[in-house]
């Protein structure tokens, strides 16, 4: 047993000595500085371990006298948790900072000795007056380590931090000598007991000692100081304030508690939420790095105040695991996490968030960033996510939505800054290297694997969780791991896995789920295809497509929301690292993981009331609520935003288009389904509510034909021909989502058969986009043209997929149609049949510009010798051609796996005879009409073959300008602004109305944030004045009288 | 509240205003430590009981109830140590000021406000 007092001894001593060894040798003098924080960092863990072991508490008495004679430490199984991690930093932090040491004198190492030493008392002691000489000494060493970057603004912004520091110590000495005065004792367990809280005097002086303390954990709007400091402070140090002076504070603020009285709790979790939001919609606007990291602890430290404040207000005091999950989880992640991004700026060395692109040129030091900043966010696999969900969850079942909804919007404006930057540090167009050390580097790592170790470890602590769901990350892991294979290889063992994980996990799964399991594996394997034609090398593709692709797997079997949330946060972020690869992606990706993780938060709202309606978090459970219409909005909302339904497809263009061509097609045919998916598992398990007397489904009926349509329209305006496609996915998905509001048995087949055909043809056309463009170095449509002779094989898949797509006999489209509108009439919406026909219409016009403007018309010169894309492009348009043409011939080959699978949940309305398929309005027999029409359409092309002798041939640009000058080149074809008609008509439909609402809003919300920054005017006195007018606020608003 | 109390607190009633409203850094300095003299009155005034003796152990109190004829010894020896980190933090504060105007060749709060926003 070692006595925790030899923490203090050691680090004392060695701090007196430093300076005597230094004049013998500096070397000696520096072992002697790291072996002090090797030795109190065993004393931590070895406590640490004992404790865990079940060993009894350890305290300490000094000077011979129990207390409250004497000053007592105490160091129980929480101290020790905190003991450990401050001793880590300091030891890591020394590490990091060891370059700067040997360049100042000794005294810096001494000054560091002895914060961390007093970071360690104010752990332990229980001493109110031994807590104040710790808070000086840990205020003083810091003040003047601060100096250590000897330059103008880290002195002003350490000088306005000791104004401030000065007025918190005035504060709590006062409090303290009136503690002592009425109660009797400088002891925190004695003063727990004395009665002094039955007294006003007494709240006020403990009101005034733990508003001092408050201060210390920089709340909103008295923090004016910290970022300055954070701003301005060496890395190394900021590291050390950020984390483990913050949690050396959160903890005695923990201490406290029993002390306070309760009515203490609300306000301290105001405070706490007050700062979470308004730090992070301030952060908005920042654009230096350390600033901005400023900005985010102190939201972090925020949510943790309001996190605990809020959990010792529970009723029902909930399990001992769920409040580690929670408080440990938060607090680890951001002690790690934040002071990894410190170190990591010190680094990148640069100030301006837009200069971290520098940073791309070095793959382990991004890959680094990228984990912690989704650590921050608390996205998977980090314990963030694990705390949020649990705090949600809790939060809900205590009745404290409002809590949760702040907690979301707080995350929400966290994650769009933190991923503004991240975007920033991954396009890379800069030459220049990062000099990194070891010494520099190796804590940064460290830390990092820390925090995914404990993430992973989260399984185990949360209820409803399970480690599957985390293992596609470690298959991403080895991957990278091995990505000095050769592509091919990579992509061939990708493919190997979702094979082998289709085998294990579609005879498993059961009548729709199996379906879209088909749907989002088959699919993904096909498409995988297409990735072989990659040449270059491009690290971290692979690794994060096989986690997308096998979560997407997940998500049909999460048996609890736990596992399908998570399993739908891995697809969030891996898809939005994925279209971030993009080249000029930087827009459209930020703006679509806004809106996913926004869609996401609705989601978790939704299961965190399904769990206080319930108490459980297995998804089964849903089917026993009876008020289910606001968790049906909740969680139909979030699926909607990712389909990208009318009003939230702001972000479907840009990400559809900006992605990696070979991307794209994922987006579209597979990823735009688990939306649809989950629409169907809500229905499945919550049938048709029911909210305030309106029917739900009607609403969604509509939504999805609104979309329909405006889709089509948007879609038939577009020059580019990955938008187009985008806005004509969008307008698929609208039917998709019609169907599966009818509610009934022929709708969801309906749903279900369109989702098929869906993945068929979307994926043909995205697939042959992606090889035309390998070939063609432009998106315009009206730059291409004539290309059937240089591209055939691709001419006639895309030929045959809009076809399937149009919806005209005899091909699969047509028995899509056919049922939509079946479905639509035996339900009775005729508006919405006649909306959804008008729309169809459109999307014939923009099917056929594909057609002509791309592949037909007159060839570009610049194009002559343009060739057919690599076999890879090929392969999958023609697995999935073969697929349509399957399905259309022999549609029974689909219809009667989704018939049996829907009738799990509806009485049938439909059945067949051989090979046709009678509904109550009529009968399609998809291979007579295939037949009939392959007749028809042989006639006139034999007709034509026959003539073809009169055909003559036009040279290009052969053509009268009637009375019109062309200005350019292009826009003599009249490819360029196809349908300028139809914009005269109906272009008022198509204004960006819809994208400028959601921009102003994101206008007004930056705004927002500059205008309360103004706050923030540099001034130390005026950050003086915010201290005391926030201490009064706070002091009227507990009405202590 | 005795007398020396009530003057502690206006002590730092009066350095605070200093504090706040002097724009010079040596001027908010002095005001600093008015309020540390004032606490210290304020702590020592706690601990003083009316027609009692320091609590210091000499010849002089030999043979008396210490109990009952000392005032309270904590205050005391807490208002050294009070004193002690006061000069500190003094020291330390004069020290920023110099090595300020150094930077800027001025001592006005107002000069340094580059950090913002």
């Amino acid at each position: 047993m070692v006595n925790p007092i030899y923490i203090f001894i050691t680090s004392l001593g060695a701090a007196f000595l430093l300076n005597l060894f230094q004049k013998i040798n500096r070397k000696i003098a520096d072992l002697i500085f790291f072996l002090t924080l090797a030795v109190i960092n065993y004393i931590s863990l070895f406590w640490f371990y004992q404790l865990l072991q079940g060993y009894e508490a350890a305290k300490i008495y000094t000077a011979g006298f129990l207390p409250p004679y004497s000053i007592n430490l105490y160091l129980g199984i929480e101290e020790a948790v905190f003991l450990v991690l401050i001793n880590l930093l300091g030891f890591f932090s020394a590490v990091y900072l060891y370059k700067k040491f040997r360049e100042i004198s000794i005294k810096a190492m001494i000054l560091y000795l002895v914060l961390i030493m007093g970071l360690n008392g104010l752990v332990m002691t229980r001493d109110l007056f031994n807590l104040f000489v710790f808070l000086e000494i840990t205020s003083i060493t810091t003040y003047a380590l601060i100096s250590l970057e000897d330059n103008k603004y880290s002195l002003t912004a350490g000088f306005k931090f000791i104004i401030a520091g000065g007025l918190v110590s005035t504060l709590f000495l006062i409090g303290t000598i009136y503690l002592y005065r009425l109660g009797g004792s400088l002891n925190l367990d004695f003063l727990v007991n004395s009665g002094v809280l039955n007294t006003k005097a007494g709240i006020l002086a403990t009101f005034l000692l733990v508003f001092a303390l408050l201060i210390e954990l920089k709340p909103f709007p008295a923090n004016g100081w910290a970022l300055d400091v954070y701003q301005s402070v060496h890395p190394g140090i900021a590291a050390i304030i950020a984390s483990a002076s913050s949690a050396a504070i959160f903890f005695v603020i923990y201490k406290f508690i029993p002390l306070m009285p309760s009515s203490f709790l609300p306000l301290l979790a105001g405070i706490g939420g007050v700062t979470f939001v308004f730090s992070n919609l301030m952060g908005l606007k920042q654009t230096d790095a350390r600033r901005l990291l400023g900005y985010s602890s102190i939201a972090q430290m925020g949510l943790l105040l309001a996190a605990l404040a809020l959990i010792m207000q529970f009723d029902n005091l909930q399990s001992l695991s769920s409040i580690i999950v929670i408080i440990g989880g938060l607090f680890i992640n951001h002690f790690l996490a934040k002071a990894g991004l410190f170190w990591l700026a010190g680094i990148v060395q640069k100030r301006n968030i837009r200069s971290w692109k520098i940073i791309a040129n070095n793959p382990p030091l991004l890959l680094v960033f990228g984990g912690f900043i989704l650590a921050l966010i608390g996205l998977p696999p980090f314990p963030g996510f694990w705390a949020k969900w649990e705090l949600v969850m809790q939060l809900s079942a205590n009745n404290m939505m409002v809590w949760v909804w702040i907690i979301l919007a707080g995350s929400l404006l966290e994650a769009v800054y933190l991923f503004r930057w991240f975007g920033y540090a991954v396009k890379n167009t800069e030459v220049e290297e990062i000099r990194t050390e070891a010494a520099q580097y190796l804590p940064v790592l460290i830390f990092l694997l820390g925090l995914l170790y404990l993430g992973m470890e989260g399984t185990h602590l949360v209820s409803g969780a399970d480690s599957i769901y985390v293992l596609p990350v470690l298959l991403g892991v080895i991957l990278y791991v091995l990505n000095w294979l050769p592509n091919k290889l990579k992509g061939s063992l990708c493919l190997l896995a979702v094979i082998y994980f289709s085998y294990r996990l579609l005879p498993a799964l059961q009548d729709i789920y199996q379906l879209f399991g088909v749907v989002f594996l088959i699919g993904s394997a096909v498409l995988l295809i297409t990735t072989f034609a990659r040449k270059d090398i491009f690290k971290g593709f692979y690794p994060l497509l096989i986690i997308m692709i096998l979560s997407l797997g997940n998500l049909l079997q999460a048996k609890t929301s736990l596992q399908f949330f998570l399993s739908w946060e891995f697809i969030t972020i891996t898809s939005y690292l994925l279209i971030l690869r993009g080249k000029f992606s930087l827009k459209a990706a930020l703006i679509y993981i806004t809106f996913s993780l926004a869609g996401a938060y609705l989601i978790l709202a939704g299961m965190g009331l399904a769990f206080r309606d319930t108490g459980v978090v297995s998804l089964a459970g849903l089917a026993s609520i009876v008020n289910s219409g606001y968790i049906y909005v909740l969680l139909g909302l979030g699926f909607l935003i990712k389909i990208g339904i009318v009003g939230f497809h702001v972000w479907l263009p840009g990400a559809y288009t900006e992605a990696e061509d070979d991307f794209t097609p994922f987006l579209s045919a597979v990823l735009s389904k688990m939306g649809i998916f989950g629409l169907i598992m809500l229905a499945i398990l919550l049938g048709e509510p029911v909210l305030k007397g309106i029917q739900l489904n009607y609403i969604l009926g509509w939504l999805g034909v609104l979309t329909a349509f405006f889709g089509a329209l948007l879609a038939a305006f577009q020059e580019d021909i990955k938008k187009l496609l985008a806005y004509s996915s969008l307008g698929q998905l609208g039917y998709i989502v019609l169907a599966l509001a009818i509610h009934s048995h022929l709708g969801w087949v309906t749903s279900i058969y369109l989702t098929f055909t869906h993945l068929l043809f979307k994926g043909i056309l995205f697939v042959a986009v992606a090889g035309l463009l390998s070939r063609v170095k432009t998106r315009k449509m009206y730059e291409m043209g004539g290309l059937i002779n240089n591209m055939p094989l691709t001419f006639i898949s895309v030929l045959i997929a809009i076809i399937a797509l149009s919806g005209v006999p005899p091909l699969s489209g047509f028995g899509g149609k056919w049922l939509l509108y079946s479905s639509l009439l035996e339900k009775g919406w005729y508006l919405q049949a006649g909306l959804a026909f008008f729309a169809s219409t459109i999307a014939f016009l923009y099917c056929y510009r594909i057609l002509h403007s791309v592949f037909l018309g007159q060839p570009k010169t610049a194009l002559r010798d343009v060739k057919e894309p690599s076999v890879w492009y090929i392969v999958p348009q023609y697995l999935f051609l073969f697929g349509i043409m399957a399905i259309s011939m022999y549609p029974n080959l689909i219809l009667k796996p989704v018939m049996s699978a829907v009738s799990t949940y509806f009485a049938s309305s439909i059945y067949w005879e051989d090979y046709t398929v009678i509904s109550s309005l009529g009968y399609w027999n998809g291979n007579a009409v295939m037949m009939v029409t392959m007749g028809v359409f042989m006639i006139p092309l034999l007709w034509l073959l026959f003539r073809i002798k009169a055909v003559t041939k036009v040279k290009q640009f052969n053509i009268v300008y009637a009375a019109e000058r062309p200005d350019r080149p292009e826009t003599t074809h009249y490819a360029h602004n196809f349908f300028a008609h139809y914009q005269k008509a109906l272009g008022f439909l198509a204004r960006p109305k819809v994208t400028e609402f959601w921009g102003n809003i994101a206008e007004v919300i930056h705004s927002v944030g500059a205008l309360f920054r103004q706050l923030y005017t540099g001034n130390g006195q005026t950050y003086a004045i915010h201290i005391l007018i926030f201490l009064l606020i706070s002091y009227f608003i507990l009405g202590v009288k | 509240m005795t007398v020396i109390s009530i003057l502690g607190f206006i002590l730092i009633i009066i350095g605070l205003w200093g504090m706040l409203t002097q724009k010079n850094i040596i001027k908010m300095i002095i005001g600093f430590s008015i309020i540390d003299t004032g606490l210290h009155l304020v702590i020592v005034s706690i601990g003083f009981i009316k027609g009692r003796t320091a609590p210091i152990i000499s010849k002089a109190v030999e043979g008396l109830d210490t109990g009952k004829n000392f005032i309270d010894p904590v205050p005391s020896a807490l208002v050294l140590t009070a004193i002690v980190i006061g000069l500190a933090i003094t020291a330390l504060m004069l020290v920023y000021a110099v090595k300020l105007f150094r930077f800027k060749r001025s001592l006005q709060i107002e000069d340094f406000e580059e950090l913002k926003w």
